[in-house]
């Protein structure tokens, strides 16, 4: 590894640098726009969306898309606009809730702490490391979902019954803590190991050891000269993950293991169209419309958070083409 | 039974659908099989037919023209081919064709003599003997006699056999109970006596109208017990039957083929055999496809289909109505169900006809009462709730639940385990949110934990899922369901007086009392409103392709095989 | 290097063997009663008392561990609840069969197709096509297969009538088509790109210049020096695109109707098949580390640089 590179750009404010960059890349650009505006649109849901998203119709059923509908309505005669925008703010949650819980807090914290101690600790965490990722990951979630949400959900009923506090259930927090716990085994290996051979590659480093030198304490350094100089890694990986995660929660709500009904999800919407996928020919042919919606949106999630994920490689590695 | 109505939703979404609508067993233990299944599928083609049909079929060629063709369906994994352990209609629309009794259902569901030749029915109406056929034998080829059903009652009730609904088809024959409870020391039924080889007696504890039905349901039919004995656990793997069809191939997940019993006491199948795809698909463009002959029509299906320029309108074909009765159930012990102002409000304030025609395309009935139509029993005479949202209002705020502030959370519990519950569901929780502003969280639970749950009678209120019929008989829905004593009351109802209707219907031997004491009965539960009922099943849709004659759609699952044959000229 | 293999290969059992204590334990912690799963609702106590001892279920745990291990070591998972009296075993060897063929075949369209493009696409950088490819791969790995599978059927069963719509008739029949097809278009865009990095890095070392200062015509550069040293990381980002294939290999089963380990896997998961779903996860994760252990030793031999 480079550390000159490195520390080079550390010293010149490296945040300015990497956005002058990054803003040069016209389809980076791009992708921040729509990803932001799919963010936006996610986090706003609640002031955005014309309709509330249980909100049924049932005179106006499966119409094509209009002006009052802007993505037709479905069976319900529910504003598939609206879902999707409710679906989208699922999303948002649960990448946000997977991510930060995963990788950002228990990868890079682990990644640090096994680069930088090594030894015992870092031997330890690795072959942990290796358990999590031996079993076939999509099988492991589906397995955590399908066994821990019904513990979880009792265990959440027993708190609104003893404490009163009510919601914890219904307001989906249980949902997203089930579906965070599931994704954990999937991300915080892969940050871990990325960490961690950052940290290994800048803490053997002359600028280091001139630190260590000057007498600065463990952690001061590992706060101050480390972790800087590993953020851009850390950052390209997130956005990759971002996209990772978007699709792993389409894939459990599609078997009913993520957010819980009437809150809808992208994944749901489109599990629900398609019945499982058994009518996933009907609905194409008959209205693809309904499928097309969801579909699209997590086709753009995915497909722009790749991209910028590939922008910001070149940006923070100069090396790659 | 109980039946997952998501079931009945998937097929309407568009798969299994005709895969044996009905039957029904008497517990609700069935379909534990996960919606996946219903997704079904084909792995078609000639590959997958034993070489054994090919054979057959062109020897069959140059004879009858009104014979022979594999017909191709999907399917989904049975639970069991075992007839005595069959709870689930996807295994008893396959054991039927493999296996039979004293007596059996028609396609007009009529009780019609099977390998009994003929019975008589005590003037007590306790015994019943039973005259078996001539000569009749088992698909190895050989003779079925009396002692034969006698073994396998008894095997079907020995705790050994672990059939789930042995105490519910069995137990009116005399000393039963005591072999179904026993520790599996006792095997001998008091109640079954064997006359001679030709002659069966079966003796029951009081003069059940019903019982001759229950007979029907595979848990009375005939095993041969050599086949049993040797075969061990997995005897079902190569079968020994006395239905018009045998076993030809089965692995689990991929296929399952039947070909024709050629030592079948009556005329014997025209089929070669019938190949049941278990692998799932997309079964629309299988059935487009010519991968498989028969497929329901799912709700994003359907306006194609009604289409008369679409090409699959040729072969749309209507499906009688199933007996089924969904509901959304209350536990009267729970508050605020314990209210009876407050039950009848939300049932006032679901307007069910509109849901029915725009959700569901018209593919279901609204129920106002617990019998489904042109059930035995099933009277016009009995008043419903139908949508009324100011008489709702009104009754809420009579209530002890008026203010909300005082009202315990609801929680609708219904079965599943992806997607939305159930699309009514969804729809009902809005229209009492809107209508009484009384607002429930719905939560979803897998099958089994649902079944659990309910039968620990631990849910408050619970939908998605419905009681189908097991037999023609009123009693199957009013006394199991809601008689105090019975395990399937689930939701805590007790009135003495229906109760007191229900156990003289039990007995009364003159047909048109019988009925009334049910109608009476019927009458003041729906008055007590214990349920939301929601939907009786309405005449549904499916394709088949031209070149199958002779396939009937049944309401209830009965033997129906024997009569198809293919004539692609 | 040696070390490092011997290491490997020694944690290898003992990696297996935690796997499956956790496996274990989350097939006992797991919601529902085996006895109820298999019984259904009406039964007695004493009968589900009586199932329990005959099954074991009344020993202490680490009896019933070592138990599992024991027989599992003979290829024994024991008995499914959903299908009782069926050897797990016997149950899953043929859908196994099926999946791996699946998986051979995705795989090798994966192959057929990501290499060629990414190494075609390197060497035309410059030309509309390498971003064109580049695009392509991108749009390509964000596509969900509820989408890719339903165009497929459309287009090539309904429309052109070129396979049928469903079903399964081994490694050499055309109905894999599809489904592999569908399985391995993310693959496909990974190894595209891939390749194509990888390819032009060693476009740029000196010995490519040297070749072909040499005099050496393209062609034969191209493909003796550049494809040969391109493949190098390729072949070990293999195994992880192979890994990220399963999550659409278990929806293309659903919808194409193949009778593999994917539909039922998750058939055991929703009906708490937890004798089959313990098998699956084992055998899953000794899949996987065998083939992470052979990449790694392939990568260390390819390439002794690595260190460890």
């Amino acid at each position: 590894m480079d550390n000159n590179k490195y520390s080079k750009v550390n010293s010149n404010s490296p945040f300015k640098i990497t956005l002058n960059k990054l803003f040069k890349k016209k389809l980076a650009v791009a992708s921040m726009i729509i990803l932001l505006i799919l963010y936006g649109s996610g986090i706003f849901a609640s002031f955005l969306s014309p309709y509330p998203y249980t909100e049924t119709d049932l005179v106006n059923t499966q119409e094509g898309p209009s002006k009052e509908h802007f993505f037709g309505t479905d069976r319900l005669g529910r504003d598939i606009f609206t879902r999707v925008l409710w679906g989208i703010q699922t999303t948002v949650i649960v990448t946000f809730v997977g991510l930060l819980t995963g990788s950002l807090i228990l990868g890079v914290s682990l990644g640090l702490i096994s680069g930088y101690f090594q030894g015992k600790i870092d031997a330890l965490i690795m072959r942990l490391g290796e358990i999590t990722s031996a079993f076939p990951d999509i099988l492991l979630i589906i397995l955590l979902a399908a066994t821990l949400r019904p513990r979880i959900v009792d265990f959440a009923r027993d708190i609104e019954e003893k404490t009163g506090i009510s919601g914890l259930i219904s307001s989906g927090f249980i949902d997203y803590v089930v579906i965070g716990f599931a994704l954990l085994p999937l991300s915080w290996f892969g940050m871990m190991r990325l960490v961690r051979g950052q940290v290994l590659s800048v803490a053997n480093s002359e600028y280091i050891e001139s630190a260590k030198a000057m007498g600065v304490s463990r952690t001061r350094i590992l706060i101050k000269h480390v972790f800087p100089n590993i953020l851009g890694p850390i950052i390209v990986s997130a956005t990759f993950g971002l996209g990772a995660v978007a699709g792993t929660e389409i894939i459990l709500s599609f078997f009913g293991l993520g957010v819980q009904p009437p809150r809808p999800s992208l994944g749901i919407m489109i599990s629900d169209v398609t019945g499982r996928g058994s009518a996933s020919v009907s609905v194409l042919k008959n209205h693809p419309e309904q499928l097309l919606a969801p579909i699209i949106v997590v086709w753009l999630l995915i497909f722009c958070w790749n991209l910028l994920g590939d922008a910001l490689t070149d940006v923070f590695n100069p090396r790659s083409r | 039974m109980i039946m997952n109505f998501k079931k009945i939703i998937i097929k309407y979404f568009l798969i299994i659908s005709l895969v044996g609508t009905l039957i029904s067993c008497g517990s609700d233990t069935d379909i534990v099989t996960p919606d996946l299944n219903s997704s079904e599928e084909t792995s078609n083609q000639e590959k997958n037919i034993a070489p054994g049909l090919m054979t057959e079929k062109k020897s069959d060629d140059s004879g009858d023209k009104n014979r022979g063709g594999v017909l191709k369906r999907l399917w989904a994994d049975p639970a069991t081919l075992d007839p005595h352990l069959v709870t689930d209609t996807t295994s008893a629309g396959l054991v039927v064709e493999l296996f039979s009794g004293l007596v059996s259902l028609n396609s007009d569901l009529e009780i019609v003599p099977e390998l009994a030749e003929s019975w008589n029915i005590s003037d007590d109406g306790k015994v019943y003997t039973f005259k078996l056929k001539e000569n009749i034998l088992f698909s190895d080829g050989t003779p079925i006699t009396a002692s034969d059903f006698k073994w396998s009652l008894e095997r079907a009730a020995h705790p050994d056999t672990e059939s789930p609904v042995a105490s519910i088809y069995l137990e009116d024959i005399v000393g039963s109970m005591e072999v179904i409870d026993g520790d599996g020391s006792i095997t001998d039924i008091s109640g079954i006596k064997v006359i001679d080889d030709n002659t069966l007696q079966l003796t029951i504890d009081a003069p059940k109208a019903y019982f001759l039905a229950k007979l029907t349901y595979p848990t009375a039919y005939v095993v041969k017990k050599e086949n049993v004995e040797q075969g061990g656990d997995n005897w079902t793997d190569s079968p020994v039957g006395t239905g018009p069809f045998i076993l030809s191939e089965y692995s689990i997940g991929e296929v399952l083929v039947i070909r024709r019993n050629d030592n079948y006491w009556g005329e014997k199948a025209k089929l070669d055999g019938v190949e049941f795809n278990l692998a799932g698909g997309v079964a629309m463009a299988m059935y487009e496809n010519d991968e498989i002959d028969i497929t329901g029509v799912g709700l994003a299906d359907l306006e194609r289909v009604k289409d008369v320029n679409d090409p699959l309108n040729n072969d749309l074909v209507s499906v009688p109505p199933s007996f089924t009765v969904t509901y959304i159930g209350f536990n009267v012990n729970e508050p605020p169900f314990d209210d009876l102002k407050f039950r009848l409000a939300l049932n006032y304030a679901v307007d069910k006809q509109l849901i029915a025609s725009q959700v569901y395309s018209g593919l279901v009935k609204p129920a106002y009462g617990i019998l489904p139509p042109n059930f035995p029993g099933f009277s016009l005479d009995i008043t419903g709730i139908g949508y009324d949202p100011d008489k709702a209002v009104q009754l809420l705020a009579e209530s002890k639940y008026a203010d909300s502030s005082n009202r315990p959370p609801i929680i609708v519990t219904v079965p599943g385990t992806g997607g939305s519950p159930s699309l009514d569901m969804e729809v009902v929780s809005d229209m009492w949110d809107r209508i009484l502003g009384v607002q429930v969280e719905i939560q979803q639970v897998e099958w089994a934990t649902y079944l659990q749950d309910l039968h620990r009678r631990r849910l408050q209120v619970w939908g998605g899922s419905g009681w189908q019929a097991d037999y023609p008989d009123p009693q199957d829905f009013i006394d199991i369901l809601f008689h105090s004593n019975s395990t399937n009351n689930h939701g805590n109802y007790t009135n003495q007086e229906a109760d007191k209707l229900l156990e003289d219907a039990r007995t009364e031997q003159d047909v048109y009392k019988r009925i009334s004491l049910y109608n009476q009965a019927e009458q003041l539960i729906i008055d007590d409103a214990p349920w939301l009922p929601m939907w009786f099943d309405q005449e549904g849709l499916a394709l088949i392709k031209p070149w199958v004659k002779g396939f009937n759609f049944t309401p209830m699952i009965v033997p129906k095989m024997k009569d198809v044959y293919i004539d692609k000229s | 290097m040696f070390y490092y293999i011997l290491r490997r290969i020694i944690w290898t059992p003992i990696l297996l063997l935690i796997i499956s204590l956790i496996v274990f334990i989350m097939g006992l912690y797991g919601p529902g009663d085996p006895v109820e799963v298999q019984l259904g609702q009406n039964y007695s106590e004493e009968r589900a008392e009586r199932i329990r001892e005959a099954k074991g279920l009344n020993d202490p745990l680490y009896i019933q561990y070592f138990r599992y291990i024991g027989n599992a070591l003979k290829g024994d998972f024991g008995e499914s609840y959903k299908y009782p009296s069926k050897k797990v075993s016997e149950l899953l060897k043929p859908k196994l069969v099926v999946s791996a063929k699946l998986f051979l075949a995705s795989i090798f369209i994966t192959i057929l197709l990501g290499i060629p493009l990414g190494f075609y696409s390197a060497l035309r950088q410059g030309s509309w096509i390498d971003p064109s490819v580049v695009a392509l791969t991108l749009v390509l790995y964000a596509m969900p297969v509820f989408l890719i599978a339903p165009v497929l059927i459309i287009v090539f069963s309904l429309e052109l009538g070129w396979f049928p719509v469903s079903g399964w008739g081994g490694f050499f029949d055309k109905r894999i088509i599809l489904p592999a097809i569908t399985i391995g278009i993310p693959g496909v865009a990974v190894l595209t790109r891939i390749m194509r990095a990888s390819t032009l890095d060693v476009l740029g070392n000196e010995f490519v210049r040297t070749a072909r200062a040499k005099g050496l015509t393209d062609l034969v550069v191209n493909y003796r020096h550049v494809a040969r040293n391109a493949l190098i990381p390729v072949v070990t980002i293999l195994g992880f695109s192979i890994a990220g294939m399963l999550g659409g290999a278990l929806i293309v089963e659903l919808i194409f109707g193949i009778p593999g380990v994917g539909r039922f896997a998750l058939d055991s998961i929703f009906s708490r098949d937890y004798p089959v779903i313990m098998a699956l996860t084992l055998i899953g994760a000794i899949s996987l580390i065998v083939a992470n252990l052979i990449v790694d030793i392939f990568y260390v031999i390819l390439d002794p640089r690595i260190r460890y």
